[in-house]
């Protein structure tokens, strides 16, 4: 088969692979871009770059999705983006916090956590809430983007239906030109996710209907 | 052996086939307009698209090895299939090995190309598609009738109806209902098949990663939760490099849907690896070729190869616009069906295909990657054409036609004089405007096209007639 292929484009005359990349918006303020495009997709943005408005935003995602836990994989995901001081405040846990960290095969002991176990995979299905930590956003499309690790899957991020993202702000790209320049694809693990808004679509009379059968709800947090 | 032409009246009196095409079609060409327009380089994005994948195109064999090599590096398997039914095979061996009983689908209009669902039920595999559009079209046991939105041609009440009927809905015209209908069920089973099969939107071959673009999280879910992933892609999916898809997605996302980027892209390399929580542990990459090595070999015919199945040109189509999908009778519809259908198959099984056009040109300006869809067809009808002119009879009696009307046309007095006799002539044919001549050769002319009368003056004669009266 793949002589017959070679022998049909044997004689083709090609052209040389283009050089340059066309060129990608540039934005002065890309935070402000990734909120408006990620508004527009339905997904909700937090600015938390001040670390003292963690507990407040960390409260009204957890009421939005009305959730009373949080599900994630990734150990250092609360350390990354400055959480354990804000936990260990006792006036969020006074709002009812009850964190789960969860993990296949470990116990976690994170200063943070009031409440760590393992994690069976017969729980996924009753998660509403889980929390992951993006590799690299898109201010052009209000975009983030998921990684599978080891120590982490695929399903934590797309079975339950709410789904809170973190993002460094430092790993704020402008524009899919910057992401495809940078995107590890392969590097880590063996999947990789770019995410813009919720699960949706308009397969009925081009009707959109958000949350189909992966999160209904995306929340972003933006940290410093 | 498929006739467009037989399809089309049943079509075209379809009132709510017509409604549904209006409506849907006209919002999915202003989502589309709305985002092009927001691109000042549009232009320069298609041009270089173009030239990536023309240059793959005239590499390709070297671009798949790349491409098999690093998915085998990443764990994952290459099958290369010549032809539909060694894909086919291939599927159902590895289900019976595994004893499989149940599959889910994420959309691939390719396997539907190789009739992968028909074959699946004869093997007694339950296959789910869990794309929503595609699970309606299973449920009604049709086809999709667009490559994107393949329940397009069904209204919200018949896709109610459907599920009332079939899943056993409470009642309700709403469409967060039958999507929330559609979610519960699907969840059982994601959870409980052990085979996902997608299709590809892109391949890189520089990283050997799978891109697949998707809006609903369900091709997330197929190629989370079941241990074997199955991806189905047509050879001319290969892209070089990772920095292309930055190109490509915005093209292809914004032809597609409007949206400025669709709700997950997926990238895949291979199965789960050490240390992962889920994902499959085998990863098969189907690599198909059934027919498309032949396109490549003509060098004109050879960028219908480009197509990066946006679906822009059937919702741009005057002729789609009003027949719909199925008319076309073959998987791939409008005009990338009717240059795809002919080439993929052959003349002789679809030789009405290249007449399915106005030849307008809408679906040229709108296509992503600028494949001339106008003159491929064109292309098309020559080769139709030749082969029914080497046993012509026609051939004299249209010959001095042309030289009679050469001879008409190039005298101002011939050509009035022969307007004033028509007009006389006409008046035994017609009838509400239109003329109805039942005699050959204009009885086959008239069959689908009216034949409007000669107004009862000419235009010179207007003209003079009003520089008497200013």
């Amino acid at each position: 088969m793949l002589e017959k292929v070679r022998r049909a484009c044997d004689q083709a005359e090609g052209v040389e692979l283009p050089g340059q990349s066309p060129q990608f918006p540039q934005y002065t303020d890309p935070v402000a871009k990734f909120r408006q495009e990620l508004e527009r997709t339905g997904g909700v943005f937090f600015d938390a770059r001040q670390p003292k408005e963690l507990p407040a935003v960390l409260t009204s995602v957890m009421k939005q999705s009305d959730s009373t836990e949080i599900y994630w994989e990734d150990e250092q995901l609360f350390q990354r983006h400055g959480l354990p001081f804000t936990l260990r405040n006792p006036e969020a846990f006074a709002k009812g916090f009850l964190v789960y960290s969860f993990h296949f095969r470990q116990e976690m002991k994170l200063p943070i956590l009031l409440n760590s176990k393992r994690y069976e995979r017969s729980e996924l299905a009753r998660v509403s809430l889980s929390a992951s930590s993006a590799g690299l956003g898109v201010a052009e499309t209000g975009s983030v983007v998921h990684e599978v690790r080891s120590g982490a899957g695929r399903l934590l991020s797309v079975l339950p239906p709410a789904h809170v993202v973190f993002l460094s702000e430092k790993d704020l790209l402008m524009n899919h030109a910057e992401l495809f320049r940078s995107l590890p694809l392969g590097q880590y693990g063996s999947a990789l996710t770019l995410v813009t808004g919720p699960s949706r679509t308009a397969d009925i009379e081009k009707t959109l209907v958000i949350g189909v059968h992966g999160p209904k709800q995306l929340f972003v947090i933006l940290t410093s | 052996m498929i006739r467009i032409s037989a399809n089309t009246q049943a079509a075209l009196a379809d009132q709510k086939l017509q409604r549904n095409l209006r409506q849907t079609l006209s919002k999915t060409l202003h989502s589309r307009n709305e985002a092009v327009s927001d691109v000042p380089n549009w232009e320069e994005l298609r041009q270089y698209a173009r030239d990536v994948k023309t240059h793959t195109l005239s590499r390709l064999a070297d671009y798949l090895l790349e491409l098999e090599g690093k998915v085998s590096e990443q764990g994952g398997r290459v099958i290369w299939a010549e032809t539909g039914q060694e894909a086919v095979q291939f599927v159902l061996d590895l289900a019976h090995e595994k004893r499989v009983a149940k599959i889910v689908k994420g959309k691939s209009m390719l396997s539907e190309e190789i009739h992968l669902n028909e074959s699946l039920e004869r093997a007694q595999i339950e296959a789910v598609e869990t794309d929503l559009g595609e699970y309606i079209v299973q449920l009604a046991t049709e086809a999709p009738s667009h490559i994107i939105a393949p329940a397009l041609h069904k209204s919200r009440g018949e896709i109610a109806d459907l599920f009332v009927a079939k899943l056993g809905m409470a009642p309700s015209q709403d469409a967060v209902e039958i999507t929330k209908t559609a979610r519960k069920l699907m969840r059982e089973h994601f959870l409980t098949a052990r085979i996902g099969i997608t299709g590809v939107n892109f391949a890189v071959a520089e990283t050997g990663t799978i891109v697949i673009v998707e809006n609903e999280a369900n091709v997330r879910l197929s190629v989370s939760v079941p241990e074997i992933h199955i991806a189905l892609m047509g050879i001319e999916k290969v892209i070089p490099r990772t920095s292309d898809l930055a190109v490509f997605l915005k093209l292809l996302v914004r032809s597609a849907t409007g949206q400025t980027m669709s709700s997950y892209v997926n990238f895949l390399n291979g199965p789960r690896r050490n240390g992962e929580l889920d994902g499959p542990r085998e990863f098969y990459l189907v690599l198909l070729d059934n027919g498309r090595s032949k396109i490549l070999a003509d060098d004109f015919l050879r960028q219908t190869l480009a197509c990066i199945r946006c679906g822009a040109c059937l919702n741009v189509c005057p002729v789609y616009q009003r027949i719909g999908g199925h008319a076309y009778g073959s998987t791939y519809q409008g005009p990338i069906g009717a240059i795809l259908t002919p080439q993929l198959r052959s003349l002789e099984e679809a030789p009405e295909h290249a007449y399915a056009s106005s030849l307008c040109g809408a679906c040229y300006e709108v296509c992503p990657v600028k494949i001339e869809i106008p003159h491929i067809l064109l292309r098309l009808r020559e080769k139709v054409q030749g082969e029914k002119n080497q046993k012509a009879a026609h051939l004299p009696f249209e010959k001095l036609a042309m030289q009679v009307w050469a001879w008409v046309m190039c005298s101002p007095s011939r050509y009035a004089r022969l307007g004033r006799w028509l007009r006389i002539l006409q008046k035994n044919f017609e009838e509400n405007g239109k003329l109805k001549l039942p005699f050959p050769p204009f009885n086959r002319w008239i069959k689908h096209r009216d034949l409007p009368a000669l107004p009862a003056r000419s235009f010179k004669e207007l003209y003079s007639s009003s520089e008497k009266q200013p």
